[in-house]
C-alpha cells in the first residue's frame, strides 16, 4: 500500500465524526418554507389581489399560480435530489412541469400571431405593461432569497452535475418568486403573463445557471 | 484485497455513526477499488493523486450517501466526478508536456487507458484529435505540432483546449 495514502487514511479516520445523511426532503422543505415567507412578505408589503383576498380568484390566477407552483415543486425536488450522487437514476420529471408551464407563453404567442394575421384589435389592457418593472423586481427579489437558501443547502451535498443543478435552482426559485408576486399582480392578461412571468422565470434560470455552479462545485 | 459491496455498505453505515475502525477498513477497501478505476483512465502519478483526492471527497461528502442504496455506485460517481474535474483542469492548464508514465503497474491498464482515449479522440473533429495526438500522446511541442498540422500555434492550443473539454463532456454524458 502506498505510504502516503496510508497516512491519509489514518488522518481521515482520526478526523471522523458521526454525520446525519442529508435528505432531499429537507431541501424541498426549506424551499417551501422560504417561498411561503416570500409570499407572505409580498402580501403584507404590497397587498393581495382584491379577488384573491375575497376568496373568489379569477380562473387565470388559479391556473398561472398552479403552473408556477407545479414547476417550482418539480424543479425543487430534482435540485434537492441532485445533492446525492446517484448512478443511472433518471430525474427528468421536472421537464414535464416545465413543458406545462410553457403553455402560457405559447398560448400568448399564438394569440399574438392571430391578432397580427387577422388584424384584430387588442382588448383594452391586453398590452398594458406599465408595471412590468414592479412585477419583475418583486419576482426576482423573492427568487433570490429562495435560490440563496437552496444553493447553500446544496453546498452540503455533492451535486455531480453542477450546471444542471444551477438550472434547476434558477427555475425553482424563479417559479416560486414569480408565484409570490402573482398573488399581488393585478393583470389577467395572457400576454402579460406569457411575457413578463416567463421573462422573470427565464432570467432566474439563466442567473442560476451562471452563478450556482461556481458556488456548489466541490 | 477484495471486499464485496455488502462489506463496504456495512462499513459505510458504521462509518456514518462515527466508527473509526470501520472507516479505516472502508477507506482501505476503497483504495484498491479506486486504484483499479483510475489506472484504467489516467497514468501513474495522476492515478495515485486521484485516488487520494477521491478519498478526501468521500470524507468531506460522506453525508451525501444514501444509506438505503448500494455503496459502490455512489463511490463510482464520486470517482468519476474527480476524474472529469482532473480532465477539466488539464484542459484549462493547457499543458504541453507528456506526463511521466513510470508509475504504471501493468500493460493491461495502459492498453485500457489508451483504448479509452482513442475512442474519445474518434468523436472529436479531426483538427482537434490530430493535435491532441501529437502533443499529448506523441510528445511533440506546440510549435512542432503547428508545423506538422499546418495550424498556427494559437490554433493548436485552442484545438487542444476545446478537444479535451469535449472529451470531458463526452465522458460526463456516458
Amino acid at each position: 500500500m502506498n505510504m502516503n495514502t496510508q497516512n491519509l487514511i489514518e488522518q481521515l479516520s482520526a478526523d471522523l465524526r458521526p454525520v446525519t445523511p442529508i435528505r432531499p426532503f429537507s431541501g424541498v422543505a426549506l424551499v417551501l418554507i422560504t417561498a411561503l415567507l416570500v409570499a407572505l412578505c409580498t402580501l403584507v408589503i404590497f397587498g393581495g389581489r382584491a379577488d384573491l383576498m375575497a376568496g373568489t380568484p379569477n380562473p387565470i390566477v388559479v391556473i398561472r399560480g398552479s403552473l408556477l407552483v407545479l414547476l417550482g415543486l418539480a424543479t425543487s425536488i430534482a435540485a434537492a435530489r441532485a445533492a446525492r450522487p446517484t448512478h443511472g437514476a433518471g430525474q427528468n420529471g421536472w421537464m414535464w412541469a416545465l413543458a406545462a408551464a410553457l403553455v402560457m407563453p405559447l398560448v400568448a404567442a399564438m394569440l399574438f400571431c392571430y391578432h397580427l394575421l387577422t388584424a384584430t384589435p387588442f382588448k383594452h389592457g391586453d398590452m398594458d405593461f406599465g408595471y412590468y418593472a414592479h412585477c419583475f423586481g418583486i419576482s426576482v427579489t423573492g427568487a433570490l432569497l429562495i435560490g440563496a437558501g437552496l444553493t447553500l443547502w446544496l453546498r452540503r451535498g455533492a451535486p455531480v452535475n453542477s450546471v444542471r443543478a444551477g438550472w434547476l435552482v434558477g427555475l425553482a426559485s424563479g417559479s416560486f418568486g414569480t408565484f409570490a408576486y402573482s398573488l399581488n399582480c393585478p393583470s389577467n392578461s395572457i400576454y402579460y403573463i406569457g411575457l413578463i412571468y416567463s421573462l422573470a422565470v427565464g432570467v432566474c434560470a439563466v442567473t442560476g445557471r451562471l452563478i450556482v455552479p461556481r458556488i456548489i462545485r466541490w | 484485497m477484495r471486499v464485496t459491496e455488502d462489506d463496504l455498505h456495512a462499513l459505510m453505515l458504521r462509518s456514518l455513526d462515527g466508527d473509526a475502525q470501520a472507516y479505516t477498513a472502508l477507506l482501505t477497501g476503497c483504495q484498491y477499488w479506486l486504484k483499479r478505476f483510475f489506472d484504467r483512465r489516467m497514468t501513474g502519478a495522476q492515478a495515485d493523486d486521484l485516488v487520494q483526492e477521491t478519498m478526501i471527497s468521500l470524507h468531506s461528502k460522506r453525508s451525501s450517501y444514501d444509506p438505503t442504496r448500494p455503496f459502490l455506485p455512489w463511490l463510482a460517481v464520486i470517482a468519476r466526478y474527480r476524474w472529469i474535474d482532473a480532465l477539466r483542469k488539464t484542459a484549462r492548464a493547457n499543458e504541453t508536456e507528456l506526463h511521466d508514465d513510470t508509475g504504471i503497474d501493468s500493460d493491461e491498464d495502459v492498453v485500457s487507458a489508451q483504448l479509452g482515449v482513442m475512442r474519445l479522440l474518434d468523436a472529436l473533429k479531426p483538427t482537434q484529435a490530430s493535435v491532441i495526438r501529437m502533443v499529448k500522446l506523441e510528445g511533440l511541442t506546440i510549435r512542432e505540432a503547428a508545423e506538422k498540422s499546418g495550424q498556427t500555434e494559437a490554433l493548436v492550443k485552442v484545438n487542444i483546449h476545446r478537444g479535451i473539454k469535449r472529451m470531458a463532456a463526452l465522458v460526463e454524458s456516458e
